[in-house]
């Protein structure tokens, strides 16, 4: 199970700059040498953790914890303040379903930007369309502007788009409770399949689905790694956490 | 073409070599290379995306200019009057002269607009996936580029209609055009990472560009700005890039090479400042748009 560590996550932290007024921003950036015009805020404190290749891992964590932050710096959108983070391989992170999409384009053309923004080329994206518009799976309106899809439709393209990435890394934030059940049982089903040969990190409130689907979970409390273990290890702490608490 | 993800991260120990000042030249020219199949994509989703929805669709990009070039051709031939420089020529040459460099202005103008709010505008792509949002200012640059390639073959059409011909120099617009492209990308970047931080810059364009159009040799030429002026009216990139390009386009000639290397200097700068202003403030804007 050891093999070579694909994820790499040594010693993360990460402070907001909290600016009380929306224009210290500026000054701090003008005049640093007379600030600081903030106040540190700390998300994130000395996370530490790996993924061996191949590897399911879940993140959980009450809300404000500090996972999507973390997915976050993962990904290189935002930075840590301090620490190291590596990827060894491509990433497709389904952070927020159909974040980036345009309304007045059609579901195709949305997925020609999409493919491209994961770091396809035009080409590959062209070459698999006929595969991303069979595994959405929503019919004529593939071809008609966003706009007239129900969110549940927008969710089901991001994921296909995500899902022809050819990804050696997964990220998901809790982005899968969106459409109905069928679709949820297809994602689930594509995840299950990707385990076998990719990497996952998973954020997730649903026990359920972590603990078939992971090999070890990540237990952020207040920015910390408060423990890591199997699903077996952790779920029945976690549960009694949230238990106590809410 | 994978995604390097060791690429982005945050400060990576600088090497510093001699030939570090060429390469910052060069680095901003590799990353666009890196990204071209997203910069092209979001650059055909602008454009089909502009006139989407209206029935005349691009005929609009060009009926847009030829109304403009009329109106003004009306208006400075009958209500203004013709400056000296052009009285020569009469009044459709300064029409002609007039179209060119409005042409010029309304890129830099569009550049300046849009860029303080384009990280605002893209949130979500930014925010929310593995966005490169550099290439924004390679997006909007182009898109510029293309509605005032739109304007410019009208108003080569309208040369031809007018003088019978097109003079050899057009050969050589490239060499200008391309300096002001580097010139755009470098304020874009600038504008994009100051707008990040505070609204006012938006603000401040909205009042600047207006001034700075009549600060700008459009409607008169270099010749009509009286000669102790004129040193100041040369420190105007714009101004030069147009007065060169009428140079090269109108009138035939060569441009003055002092005024041309100075001007493609002071671009150049700006193109390699104005990225590394970006992205030395990448990492912190992404946390307050």
């Amino acid at each position: 199970m050891s093999s070579e560590p694909i994820i790499i996550c040594d010693g993360v932290g990460k402070a907001f700059q909290l600016y009380m007024h929306r224009n210290d921003q500026l000054k701090q950036t003008l005049f640093w040498r007379w600030g600081p015009f903030y106040k540190e805020h700390w998300v994130l404190r000395d996370v530490t953790f790996n993924v061996s290749k191949g590897e399911c891992v879940g993140i959980v964590g009450r809300n404000g914890a500090g996972k999507t932050t973390l997915l976050q710096i993962l990904c290189g959108i935002t930075t840590q303040t301090h620490g190291i983070t590596k990827l060894n391989g491509r990433i497709a992170p389904i952070l927020a379903l159909g974040a980036g999409f345009d309304i007045e384009l059609s579901g195709q053309e949305n997925a020609l930007i999409g493919g491209a923004i994961l770091g396809l080329k035009r080409k590959e994206v062209l070459k698999r369309m006929p595969s991303i518009e069979a595994f959405a799976d929503i019919g004529d309106f593939f071809y008609q502007p966003l706009k007239m899809y129900s969110s549940g439709m927008a969710a089901r393209l991001a994921f296909s788009v995500c899902a022809h990435a050819d990804a050696d890394i997964l990220i998901v934030d809790e982005a899968l409770s969106v459409g109905d059940a069928e679709f949820g049982a297809k994602c689930d089903a594509y995840i299950k399949d990707f385990a076998k040969h990719g990497t996952i990190l998973v954020v997730s409130h649903d026990l359920a689905t972590l603990e078939a689907l992971c090999d070890r979970l990540v237990w952020i409390e207040n920015g910390t790694v408060k423990a890591i273990g199997t699903p077996q290890q952790i779920i029945p702490d976690y549960k009694i956490a949230m238990g106590r608490e809410g | 073409m994978s995604l390097d993800i060791s690429l982005e991260r945050a400060a990576p120990p600088r090497q510093r070599t001699g030939l570090l000042f060429l390469q910052a030249f060069v680095a901003p020219l590799e990353r666009a290379w890196h990204y071209r199949d997203l910069i092209r994509a979001v650059v055909r989703r602008e454009l089909s995306a502009r006139f989407k929805g209206s029935i005349l669709g691009w005929l609009w990009a060009v009926f847009g200019p030829l109304v403009m070039l009329t109106f003004y051709t009306i208006i400075f031939s009958n209500a203004v009057g013709v400056p000296k420089s052009a009285a020569s020529g009469g009044v459709k040459t300064y029409a002609l002269s007039i179209f060119a460099g409005l042409i010029v202005f309304n890129l830099f103008s569009e550049i300046a607009y849009r860029s303080p709010g384009l990280l605002q505008e893209h949130v979500n792509f930014i925010k929310k996936s593995i966005f490169p949002s550099e290439t924004l200012a390679w997006t909007a640059t182009i898109r510029a580029l293309v509605y005032a390639g739109i304007s410019f073959a009208v108003l080569l059409l309208f040369q031809i209609v007018v003088t019978g011909g097109l003079p050899w120099s057009i050969l050589l617009l490239p060499l200008v055009v391309i300096p002001f492209t580097l010139f755009l990308l470098g304020a874009s970047w600038f504008l994009m990472a100051l707008g990040s931080f505070t609204r006012d810059v938006s603000f401040l364009m909205t009042s600047i560009i207006p001034v700075m159009m009549f600060a700008t040799p459009i409607f008169y030429s270099f010749t009509d700005v009286p000669e102790k002026a004129r040193i100041y009216f040369r420190l105007n990139v714009i101004g030069n890039y147009i007065e060169m390009i009428r140079d090269l386009l109108l009138h035939g000639q060569l441009p003055d090479l002092t005024v041309y290397a100075g001007t493609v200097l002071v671009s150049l700068l700006i193109f390699r400042f104005g990225y590394r202003f970006f992205m030395r403030y990448k990492s912190i804007f992404v946390d307050v748009i």
